[in-house]
């Protein structure tokens, strides 16, 4: 009984020496704080900046007026009032407004044809020409959806005249039998900035944390491969699970200020959607932040040196850009990239947190990715146990050889 | 000299063959991501969105609606649900993506004239699917009054063949250029891939080269080179091009050759394109490590340029809605030039004569990047690592 006692003991005496070493080499470490600090505090602000005009309006657009009436010219009025349009200018015709396309001059043609007025007034449907570029789908969609809204506003004013016509007025028939109704959720605005940052700040904050693990690791492995196989810097007597608790727990209250900030003054600063209650989205973020310290442990091995850290960790951003579902959602995954994305922390941690902080989800709402999250940090702290072992045996030998 | 350059060649051959660091970052991650993005966005568009229908009338009218929800292929109806605030919970849940209400008395209420009101709802905190499901949603919604308009007139004795122009006396023909079937991979998939080869081969130029001074192999480096260093970078640089240009040829074989991306101009321009990319990104790297000769920050500089450059060059958020000072970066990427010359060359076919600029942005990058190789030669002499 005495000697299970004095297991504890040890061990949470060397967690604590693990936990004070780690915040010693981290805080003389230059490379390491700004991973771990300015890369949170700055790539953030430097995101939304990039996003913060929310909106693609205004999209350049040529006309081709083939008409030219009366009817053709209020068309054209309505277009410019649009505020997704902007009209750069008439074409003579349409190899002029393609080659305007080809010149970035414009991303769309408007071309009313001759008979335009001709078969509204007769009666017959009349078809406007749409030619648009496909350069990138955010403006080819905000250009679309202007377009549309073009279409049934000059539907809408052909519309009234026309059964006002008929006489049927006195029927009831000049309202619409239904009418119909939308509300966006989340991101009322539609901005792209606060559609996209929520997810990003929790990258961020797992990106940042692997790059700072990797760079210390791999420093210590050269100083390990330097001094026969020991890191005179690192407590090797510790066990390794109290070792990889301790600098867990380092990298966890290195990460509270950071993960406040990023959560809760980003969203305020920059005015973006902020629905969700600290009290749900802050016990969210736990697991996310032990699972991230477990993985990056886990990766050591692969850290030879001080500067593996950018050419293993660094494009891995993409790839977990992508499985958090942000861009391509998971649902259209396959089997073996939705199993994929389930072993990133972040897949889940920008899933749960995008609820809450957009969605005003609650923490039971949102137990599925906190779970996974959970199941996470168990897996990667048995890998990052086995690592540590793994890397002290080898090093010993490899120095030996 | 040329003996000099021989020599530098193949001691980083024997450098680059020796660390298996070289392969994974210069093969490995190239030929893995190209496959990423290839076969994660291999269906083009993310269809079939899971909704859910609130179904508040039960009858024949709203079950033909739920029917014709399920049958576009945008929408997938995953859940029936009996109250707005299930249909909430399911979206906070994330089960759905947006949910359809059709109001009780909906029947009656529309065959009497006393217009309901459909309401549809998108969670828009998921960009793509949200967008989908409102177009989807809307389809139904305006399909739906269209065809009760179009009863309606014709009960009232309009004449049928009016009818339709008398709904939508405005059609829209519309002709989306190059992507007509709005394709997300034609945009994402080359675009991404480009920003990977950049950031890696920035990365790896600025290792290889800092990785002398961290070592203290760099006066060894310059020797061999006869102490010039335009011979020395030369023979460290063509090698690692070689190896670039094999990756970067499998990546363009996966997408043009076996995936059939659209081509519609001329594949030798993009090949040009491609190679003089390379080279641009190599400069970039060069650049970064003239500017500060230590690994670590120059590797920051390389990795932080190369991760932003997915933002600024404006893949899927224009540069032209970024803000002015913002948008000013995206000129700085090398990545920036060969996108657009992707977008006039093999999506939209147009001639070369409109992206000459972006060649010769391309080939400028190596004459500007050399301005500080002055600096890297005295770094290289004198190594001082600074951790």
């Amino acid at each position: 009984m005495k000697r299970v006692f004095h297991n504890i003991t040890v061990w949470f005496r060397d967690l604590t020496a693990v936990f004070c070493n780690e915040w010693r080499i981290i805080v003389h470490d230059m490379g390491a704080l700004i991973f771990f600090l300015a890369l949170p505090l700055l790539y953030p602000v430097v995101y939304t900046l990039i996003y913060n005009t929310e909106v693609v309006d205004k999209v350049p657009v040529a006309i081709i007026d083939d008409c030219r009436s009366e009817m053709s010219r209020q068309f054209v009025r309505d277009a410019s009032a649009a505020p997704g349009i902007d009209v750069v200018g008439y074409a003579a015709n349409l190899n002029e407004a393609r080659r305007w396309m080809n010149e970035d001059k414009v991303y769309g043609i408007l071309r009313i044809p001759s008979d335009y007025a001709s078969d509204i007034e007769t009666g017959q449907q009349a078809t406007i020409e749409f030619y648009a570029d496909m350069s990138l789908l955010l403006r080819y969609r905000a250009l679309l959806a202007a377009v549309t809204d073009l279409q049934i506003k000059q539907t809408a004013d052909i519309t009234m005249n026309r059964v006002n016509m008929t006489g049927l007025e006195t029927t009831g028939m000049a309202k619409m039998p239904i009418d119909s109704h939308h509300s966006f959720l989340g991101d009322p605005e539609q901005g792209f900035a606060s559609f996209v940052m929520p997810g990003i700040v929790i990258l961020i904050l797992q990106q940042s944390m692997l790059l700072g693990i990797s760079l210390i690791g791999g420093t210590s492995r050269e100083r390990r491969m330097r001094n026969g196989g020991i890191d005179p810097e690192m407590i090797d007597s510790a066990s390794a699970s109290a070792s990889v608790w301790g600098k867990a727990l380092c990298y966890f209250v290195l990460y509270i200020p950071l993960t406040m900030y990023v959560t809760t003054c980003i969203p305020e600063m920059f005015d973006l959607p902020h629905y969700g209650s600290p009290v749900q989205y802050l016990p969210f973020m736990v697991p996310m932040l032990f699972a991230s310290a477990f993985l990056g442990q886990a990766l050591l091995p692969l850290m030879k040196e001080r500067e593996s850290a950018f050419l293993i960790v660094v494009f891995t951003s993409v790839v977990v850009l992508f499985a958090a579902g942000l861009t391509w959602p998971r649902y259209a995954m396959n089997g073996f990239w939705t199993w994929f994305s389930n072993l990133v922390p972040a897949t889940w941690g920008v899933e749960g947190f995008i609820r809450i902080n957009s969605n005003a989800a609650t923490l039971a709402e949102s137990a599925r990715p906190f779970i996974a999250m959970w199941i996470l940090t168990g897996v990667y702290f048995l890998c990052a146990w086995w690592a540590l072992k793994w890397i002290r045996v080898r090093s010993l030998l490899k120095a030996k050889a | 000299m040329s003996l000099g350059l021989k020599a530098t060649m193949s001691r980083e051959v024997g450098r680059l063959a020796t660390r298996r660091i070289y392969l994974f970052s210069m093969v490995l991650v190239p030929v893995l991501m190209t496959l990423f993005f290839v076969y994660l966005l291999a269906p083009g568009l993310p269809l079939r969105i899971p909704s859910a229908v609130v179904d508040l009338d039960h009858s024949p009218m709203s079950r033909t609606i739920t029917r014709s929800l399920n049958a576009t292929e945008l929408i997938d109806i995953t859940q029936k649900l009996e109250s707005y605030d299930e249909a909430l919970e399911a979206t906070r849940k994330g089960d759905i993506f947006g949910f359809f209400v059709i109001p009780a008395n909906f029947q009656s209420d529309a065959l009497a004239g006393r217009t309901p009101t459909l309401e549809y709802f998108t969670n828009m905190t998921y960009f793509v699917p949200g967008t989908l499901a409102y177009k989807g949603f809307k389809t139904i919604a305006v399909g739906t009054t269209g065809s009760m308009v179009r009863t309606t007139l014709v009960d009232a004795g309009v004449d049928p063949s009016l009818v339709g122009s008398l709904i939508q006396p405005i059609a829209i023909d519309s002709h989306p250029i190059g992507n007509p079937w709005t394709n997300y991979s034609y945009y994402l998939s080359p675009s991404f891939i480009a920003g990977v080869f950049a950031l890696m081969i920035m990365l790896v130029t600025t290792f290889s080269i800092a990785t002398e001074i961290k070592y203290g192999t760099s006066p060894q480096w310059l020797s061999t080179a006869k102490n010039r260093i335009s011979v020395a970078l030369a023979g460290k640089l063509i090698p690692q091009f070689v190896v670039w240009t094999v990756s970067a040829m499998f990546m363009l074989a996966m997408l043009y050759g076996y995936r059939h991306f659209p081509m519609n101009g001329s594949m030798w321009a993009l090949v040009a394109a491609t190679l003089l990319f390379i080279v641009g990104c190599q400069a970039m790297g060069v650049l970064f490590v003239s500017i500060v000769p230590n690994p670590r920050l120059s590797m920051t500089l390389a990795a932080l340029f190369g991760i932003l450059s997915f933002s600024f060059v404006g893949f899927s958020f224009p540069v032209q809605s970024m803000y002015g000072a913002v948008a000013i970066f995206s000129w700085l990427m090398p990545v920036r030039y060969y996108f657009l010359i992707y977008i006039n060359e093999a999506l939209n076919g147009i001639p070369l004569y409109y992206s000459r600029w972006y060649y010769v942005a391309l080939i400028l990058f190596p004459f500007v990047c050399s301005a500080l190789v002055g600096r890297l030669k005295k770094a290289c002499l004198k190594p001082v690592y600074v951790p």
